[in-house]
């Protein structure tokens, strides 16, 4: 009753000033005054507006999904390319595909599931596989659990789908392959005497050899980083199996054998020269499109990013990523990145969000083959083995990149993203940061560990 | 002036223009050019214009989105105008202890991040219906302590002799305020109408948590869903940034001489 | 007696009036950030993750001054204030000033083209000062080439060049902005005045002093407070351009904040309790500034 009598209030409020607004919508002449009078009526128009929103999403028919993604040329594209696989088979369907950035998604998650109404929520939408097990975990109630819906989860990679469970339950749709690789510049390593093949199945310690051949045959480094983030720090240890957190939730940071190789590891690719940092992601693109770098380690998707230089084409190769020196369980196979997608509580059809999901992400290598010229390379095992797949690629000198990529995806081993990742690899951006400017790497880590702590000990 | 003195303000109006205006000379350079070349820092107009322009128009609804951004920016600006005027005139005009005690505690709205007053003010939308809406989209902005003090702090050069002479040809409170002050104070409206009209056009987070449907959407937000990709097209951004940017640039551009040239043929 | 009685209701309704004019206002701000405000404020006696929040007392006001990040980030913006508010503010007087000129020419286009950064939109800004910050980038380019750097300097990762080139864009983007109302004030003064003074002799320094500045006390006073407020609540530089980094050297409280709510495991409490320490801190800022500024003649 008192809310009902605050909302009156304040629309009153909104009414008066209405009033007086659009009077005065030249306030500058004289006679302001006496317009105030005559446009006191447009003041109601106004308000049905305000009201025909909510009534229109209430209009929408049992056919229909809306779904939040951000990246039309990929992510969209997806979605539109998965609505037309399934309306093969049921006709009515229809999807509302909501442009939103990926913190955009974060924040009104957030917002809406902290002020405990999840009605502005679509039915599904994308989620950074990082944010997945904070989420499910921070905001159960706005989460619908797909263990039982029907979707294959032994069909996915086994460390990709392994970002959206939380308690054994499985809350995500795996959906785009961030299993990294190593990128190469041929005609630049040719000219050291290499080849991709020098940089396949490699160690770190032979890259730092064959790195520094590059550089003193032609002054480029092998690969750029974006100075205060860990993106490489973190596919190092995944890439050995390792993580920060132990499966009891504790940090593993301070104990981490494997974590401490990574950083000397990082910090000689620094201090050799081969590896060159920058100041953000745009100075990052900019060092290999442009030729100044002789290639990068990172997520699959990178290719995107290099493709944008025409003028190399036929120039790159791809292969696996060195593996760590001295760690037990070292591989060459990592993951950076990608996103899967969730269904909300708010979703008043799951049974035709489960049946459309597991027909198209989770049932239909034609839905992954249509989207393999946007770049997006699926994590659903029986879309490797299409045809689609085997096909060259010229920009990568005719290797058939994409199979690869999925055979790399299915070799990389799972890891523990946890609830406090984001704290964590923030902490351990700090730590390599003033690890390289002279700190002592036991230090570091220490405070590392100290900061997730507290942020833990609420 | 002498003649060393001019040319030194000159030099200094123009570096400082410069320095103002070089970063916008590389948004239109790179705004036409391809996106590889703007990433390698290409400081010179290309003549990938058109194929930026037509590669953002399919990706981005362009046109929605400015009517949209003009629609909320100008209802708010115009309601804020008045609420905020009106109430900086009555802070002031009217002063005394009690108002100047509450001017000071309206001050207090303002000293605390928006992030930590969002979740509350969505529940209290959220439990008005408010959700989606254009009211919930202009309301919690309509005053603005900023404002409501901009107005206070100017209404006092507003000449009280004025004022006496108006009220004894038997001239009304609120008919003094519309006109004898606002045409006084033409150029405070105008810095305002700017100053506002720019926040407005460039508001991000409420708009973007509280509206969800695409027809919703605003410039700002185009600019931002451009720079999520796995790729960024940075030609395509630097022409919506532009697009983004321009109209504000205009407002400014009109509305200066209001503001900075005096007032002309005003009550004095 | 009649005559004195009845300027009492006189002013009786004109204060009545005043009332009547602020209230619109004055109720909108009350709804729309006070009860909000007031919420936010119980909560910060509360502690939880996400949604389950359990009452706590003062913890989350006393967790905050153990917490190293915080503690950077309270100096680090107290830093980018000490410095950059008041070269900003003077660099605005002297700019519009200048620009009230009435024998200079083309002031129309100076004009915009020293306000045009603040209508930047926020993502280009960004963008622009990465790539002129860059090891490539034009800064760079120059500085090696007059001889000043023999190599590139990495400005963004580096403590000290990061945080200066946040105060240089904050200066680029906000001095335009606050010469806006210098502007608007200066023309509530009359011109004469500083013919009058200039007949007496007086220099175009001394009527700046003597003049400009004591009759724009108020608006100088309103953007003191304003700018106090704005970089005590900084967020976009520090997330757009150096993220917070290197090593959180230039991270700023509000960004912390944000953090806390969206980005790391959601904790409302503890960013209501940093939110109000902000509000704390502008407080006694404006109340000083206020007290020296905010005096009728």
């Amino acid at each position: 009753m008192k809310k009902k009598a605050l909302s009156l209030l304040l629309v009153g409020a909104m009414a008066a000033t209405m009033m007086t607004g659009c009077g005065s919508s030249d306030s500058t002449s004289t006679d302001a005054a006496a317009e105030t009078t005559e446009t006191a009526e447009e003041a109601p128009a106004e308000e049905t507006t305000a009201e025909e929103a909510p009534a229109e999403e209430a209009a929408s028919g049992d056919q229909t999904l809306t779904v939040w993604c951000w990246d039309p040329a990929f992510n969209l594209n997806a979605m539109y390319e998965a609505e037309k696989v399934y309306q093969q088979d049921h006709p009515d369907f229809k999807l509302n595909v909501v442009e939103t950035p990926w913190e955009d998604i974060q924040t009104k998650l957030t917002t809406a599931a902290a002020s405990g109404d999840l009605s502005t929520l679509p039915d599904i939408f994308l989620m950074q596989d990082n944010a997945f097990q904070k989420n499910v975990i921070s905001y159960p109630d706005a989460f619908t659990d797909l263990t039982n819906s029907g979707i294959d989860y032994s069909q996915f990679a086994a460390g990709k789908a392994a970002y959206s469970v939380v308690d054994g339950k499985n809350y995500g749709v795996p959906f785009d392959n961030g299993a990294v690789i190593g990128c190469y510049r041929t005609d630049v390593l040719e000219q050291a005497g290499l080849t991709v093949d020098d940089f396949t199945d490699i160690t770190w310690d032979q890259y730092i050899e064959n790195g520094k051949k590059v550089l003193e045959a032609t002054g480029k480094p092998l690969i750029s980083m974006q100075a205060g983030e860990c993106d490489l720090i973190m596919m190092m240890l995944q890439s050995a199996g390792s993580s920060l957190f132990n499966e009891d939730g504790t940090a593993n940071i301070v104990n981490n054998e494997t974590l401490k190789v990574v950083m000397e590891t990082y910090k000689e690719l620094k201090d050799s020269g081969v590896l060159v940092e920058v100041n953000s992601w745009d100075e990052y693109v900019g060092s290999f499109v442009s030729g100044d770098v002789a290639g990068t380690v990172n997520g699959c998707w990178i290719m995107a990013s290099i493709q944008t230089a025409e003028d190399q084409a036929g120039n790159w190769a791809i292969t696996n990523m060195p593996s760590l020196v001295g760690v037990d369980n070292a591989t060459n196979y990592s993951n950076n990145g990608g996103s899967s997608w969730a269904v909300t509580s708010n979703c008043k059809n799951t049974e035709l969000a489960f049946d459309f999901l597991a027909s198209t992400f989770a049932g239909s290598t034609e839905l992954y083959d249509n989207i393999l010229p946007s770049g997006a390379l699926a994590t659903w095992a029986p879309a490797g083995g299409s045809d689609a797949y085997g096909v060259g690629n010229d920009f990568f000198g005719g290797d058939a990149v994409s199979a690869k990529i999925v055979d790399y995806s299915t070799k990389v081993p799972s890891n523990i993203t946890g609830v406090y990742y984001y704290e964590a690899r923030d902490a351990v951006a700090t730590a390599i940061t003033n690890y390289i400017n002279g700190s002592d790497v036991e230090t570091e880590l220490k405070t590392a560990e100290d900061t997730v702590n507290f942020n833990m000990g609420m | 002036m002498t003649k060393g003195k001019k040319i030194a303000m000159y030099t200094f109006l123009s570096i400082v223009s410069f320095i103002s205006v070089f970063p916008l000379y590389w948004m239109v350079c790179a705004a036409t050019n391809k996106s590889a070349d703007v990433v390698s820092g290409r400081l010179i107009p290309g003549t990938y214009f058109l194929e930026n322009w037509k590669a953002l128009m399919v990706s981005q609804d362009v046109m929605g989105s400015l009517a949209n951004s003009f629609k909320y920016a100008i209802a708010l600006t115009l309601l804020s105008l008045v609420v905020s005027s009106l109430a900086g005139y009555g802070f002031e005009i009217y002063h005394d202890k009690a108002k100047d005690f509450v001017m000071s505690i309206i001050l207090l709205a303002m000293m605390v991040p928006f992030v930590a007053t969002m979740i509350p003010l969505f529940q209290m939308f959220s439990k008005a219906g408010w959700l989606n809406s254009t009211i919930g989209f202009i309301l919690p902005t309509i005053s603005t302590p900023f404002l409501i003090m901009m107005f206070r702090q100017s209404a006092r050069s507003f000449p009280h002799d004025i004022m006496e002479a108006a009220r004894i040809d038997g001239l009304s409170e609120i008919r003094i305020f519309f006109q004898m002050f606002i045409p006084t104070m033409r150029s405070t409206y105008a810095a305002a109408m700017t100053i506002t009209f720019m926040n407005a056009w460039n508001s991000y987070l409420w708009p973007k948590v509280i509206m969800s449907d695409t027809k919703s959407q605003t410039m700002p937000m185009v600019v931002a869903n451009l720079t999520q990709g796995y790729v960024t097209d940075y030609g395509v951004l630097m022409l919506a940034v532009l697009i983004c940017t321009l109209p504000t640039a205009i407002v400014f551009f009109c509305l200066q001489n209001a503001f900075a040239e005096g007032i002309t043929g005003a009550v004095k | 007696m009649s005559k004195s009685s009845k300027k009492m209701t006189l002013n009786k309704k004109h204060n009545m009036t005043g009332w009547i004019f602020l209230a619109p206002g004055a109720l909108l701000i009350f709804f729309m950030s006070f009860v909000p405000m007031g919420k936010a404020l119980m909560l910060s006696f509360k502690t939880g993750v996400g949604a389950a929040m359990k009452s706590c007392g003062l913890m989350n006001y006393t967790r905050m001054f153990q917490d190293t990040v915080f503690v950077q980030s309270i100096k680090n913006t107290f830093f980018y204030l000490i410095i950059q508010v008041p070269i900003m503010l003077i660099l605005a007087l002297i700019l519009a000033s200048i620009l009230n000129n009435k024998d200079l020419k083309f002031k129309g286009v100076f004009r915009t083209m020293i306000f045009l950064p603040c209508a930047t939109s926020l993502v280009a800004y960004a963008v622009i000062f990465r790539s002129l910050f860059a090891n490539n980038g034009i800064i760079n380019w120059i500085l090696v080439n007059i001889g000043i750097l023999d190599q590139p300097y990495s400005f963004l990762t580096n403590t000290w060049s990061a945080r200066i080139v946040i105060i240089i864009a904050l200066l680029w983007r906000w001095t335009g902005y606050n010469m806006v109302f210098y502007l608007a004030g200066l023309q509530n003064i009359e011109y004469s005045i500083y013919e009058a003074a200039k007949i007496d002799g007086a220099s175009a320094i001394q009527s700046f002093f003597k003049i400009t500045v004591p009759l724009l006390k108020p608006t100088i006073l309103l953007t003191a407070i304003m700018s106090t407020n704005g970089t005590l609540q900084l967020f976009d530089e520090s997330v757009n351009l150096t993220d917070g980094g290197p090593a959180n050297a230039s991270i700023t409280m509000s960004h912390y904040i944000y953090n806390m709510s969206f980005k790391y495991v959601p904790n409302f409490g503890y960013a209501a309790a940093m939110s109000f320490l902000i509000l704390i801190l502008v407080a006694i800022l404006a109340f000083l500034q206020m007290k020296v500024g905010d005096k009728r003649d």
